[in-house]
């Protein structure tokens, strides 16, 4: 069970205030999956009401209202003359107290799958009768609540198991991985870890966020590599270790933490976690040498992008998902299904954040993917375009100046190639979002969904 | 059933066999004799593969180029899920601090012990 109070604010004599938004808002929060919301009014000129939130409706609910208890209408109580013990501040609000009785001072709302069970056109109201004041509503919560570590556990447990491991390790490996974590990024693959760490049975949120921590640490790993490999210069708006360092330095500290990061992994103890982990190791390494090998046929087809994708993004979310399952002992078909639902993800995932490269507003450069030679679907589609691709490929032919960078932008975004891959981002989530519809997931369904559904809507 | 294990994973290091790779794995095959029969030549494999990696890599030396980077780090990802695959725990844990030791020496510009004797005394690894 969980208790709160929610507190409003009335500018009106009479206002009739929506609180669906913010009773939803405390399901989320307390992780209801399925029970009930009741709602008290602590008021004897509040009342409580389930209705349209129509302009035109609520002045009808106000007129019936005041017809029926008008106000000023010889109301005993307010004889103050005959009545004992008032305030000197006692309103003159019979009417008020009258009208009261024609609603609730109660309210029940069901709760289904962590969404509040609401008819299309229904909103809660609390109504106000007497005001303006401040107000109060007593909310009680019961029922199944998903599990507190499942969709509560502190992000903060995966930063102090990452800052616990660098503060181990040996200066000149530690420093840089250290700036690199510490400038951020979206902390999506040990989210995942997280989540998925507790849904079966073997549920510990300490080792969850070890495992998470290390998936965290070879990722970047891997980023080092990557950054030497792309030639870039900046990655989370600081220097690459490769650019700030040298290569050399580059390279040992990716293998420091890809070994680091893989014995972490081991010495949990969970073969099928190693294997898991390990085999996604293997398919990020082999998809980036596909990836350089492509930009010879710059910006290549389709297929070959959804082949590097499915290796060098997706398997890593795969594993992160199948890989906490399995460190809970959730049951195969969990474990298949949550890694078919983070495989899918990933892929969306990586074609969301290949339309960042053309949003002005995202802080990174507009183009850096095209000066670069990155695989990127909106440009594959936008070479493709009956209109603009001709002129595309050739300037992906020539030398990419700033000029002819931002030529290509431009003719992405003036093509259908943004809208297309958005599209077919949306369409690879609800795809990750069936893979987790019929199997048990304790509650963590409407969580994943968001999480999925959230990835790719950044790049709008 | 050595040579299908060898043939499956060689996949795309298959140049790399007669560039060091056999004679690496025809070293590690001593050191293996206390494992099963089947993983024998798996476990020498992944040693051996460990070993080229970082070599490629240039690891402790002068960087490759980015292309025999990355095929340093497949080999290095190939020989780490061959021996989640197949290594007990304690050798999983000590090929993953001998790495971790000559990376980091690479890192401060320090010596580190020859990777081979390193990875010969992981395989040996009981806890």
């Amino acid at each position: 069970m969980s208790a709160a109070r929610l507190e409003f604010a009335t500018s009106r004599s009479t206002e009739f205030v929506d609180l669906t938004a913010r009773i939803r808002d405390e399901v989320g929060r307390a992780g209801l999956r399925n029970g009930r919301v009741h709602l008290q009014s602590l008021h004897t000129t509040v009342g409580l009401a389930v209705n349209e939130n129509e302009p035109l409706l609520l002045r009808d609910f106000q007129g019936m209202l005041e017809r029926i208890a008008p106000a000023g209408a010889g109301y005993e109580h307010d004889d103050f003359t005959r009545r004992i013990d008032i305030a000197l501040d006692e309103p003159v609000n019979g009417h008020a107290h009258c009208r009261q009785l024609l609603l609730s001072a109660f309210l029940t709302l069901l709760v289904e799958d962590g969404e509040l069970v609401m008819g299309r056109w229904q909103s809660v109201f609390a109504v106000e009768l007497d005001g303006p004041r401040r107000r109060q509503l007593a909310m009680q919560l019961d029922g199944d609540f998903v599990r507190r570590h499942a969709t509560e556990m502190p992000d903060s447990l995966v930063e102090v198991e990452l800052a616990r491991q660098l503060m181990v390790d040996p200066e000149p490996v530690a420093a840089p991985m250290r700036r690199l974590v510490e400038a951020g990024g979206k902390r999506l693959r040990p989210r995942l870890v997280q989540l998925t760490a507790g849904i079966g049975p073997r549920s510990d949120p300490l080792r969850a966020a070890e495992l998470a921590a290390a998936v965290e640490l070879l990722h970047n790993a891997t980023l080092i590599h990557d950054d030497y490999v792309d030639e870039s210069t900046h990655r989370r708006g600081r220097p690459t270790v490769a650019a700030a360092e040298g290569p050399e330095r580059a390279i040992a500290v990716g293998d420091y933490y890809f070994a680091k990061a893989t014995r972490l992994i081991a010495e949990m103890g969970n073969p099928a976690v190693t294997s898991a982990v390990a085999e996604a190791l293997e398919a990020i390494c082999a998809s980036q040498i596909d990836d350089v090998a492509l930009r010879g046929t710059y910006p290549g087809d389709r297929d070959s992008y959804l082949r590097v994708v499915r290796g060098k993004t997706a398997s890593l979310f795969a594993a992160a998902c199948a890989s906490g399952a399995l460190l809970s002992e959730a049951a195969p078909d969990v474990v298949g299904a949550l890694r078919r639902y983070g495989d899918l993800l990933g892929t969306a995932f990586q074609m969301a954040d290949d339309m960042v490269d053309f949003s002005p507003s995202s802080g990174k450069p507009v183009g850096l993917d095209i000066r670069q030679r990155v695989l990127s679907l909106p440009l594959i589609y936008a070479a493709d375009d009956r209109v603009v691709g001709p002129e595309v490929r050739k300037l992906l032919a020539g030398t990419l100046g700033d000029a002819e960078v931002g030529r290509v932008a431009e003719l992405v975004t003036t093509s259908d190639a943004l809208p297309r891959v958005r599209r077919e981002a949306q369409a690879l989530v609800e795809d990750a979002v069936r893979q987790i519809e019929n199997v048990e997931l304790d509650g963590l369904r409407p969580v994943l969904v968001g999480l999925a559904r959230s990835a790719v809507d950044r790049s709008s | 059933m050595t040579a299908q294990v060898l043939d499956r994973e060689l996949d795309r290091l298959e140049g790399l066999w007669s560039d060091g790779l056999s004679d690496a794995y025809r070293a590690y095959l001593e050191s293996v004799h206390r494992f099963e029969p089947d993983a024998r030549p798996k476990l020498a494999l992944a040693a051996a593969l460990i070993e080229v990696g970082t070599r490629l890599q240039g690891l402790g030396g002068r960087a490759a180029p980015p292309t025999t980077l990355l095929m340093g780090d497949l080999c290095l990802a190939r020989g780490s899920r061959l021996l989640a695959d197949n290594a007990p725990l304690a050798v999983q844990v000590a090929f993953a601090r001998a790495i971790e030791s000559i990376a980091s020496a690479a890192a401060s510009s320090s010596a580190a012990p020859p990777t081979r004797l390193l990875l010969q005394q992981s395989l040996g690894a009981t806890r």
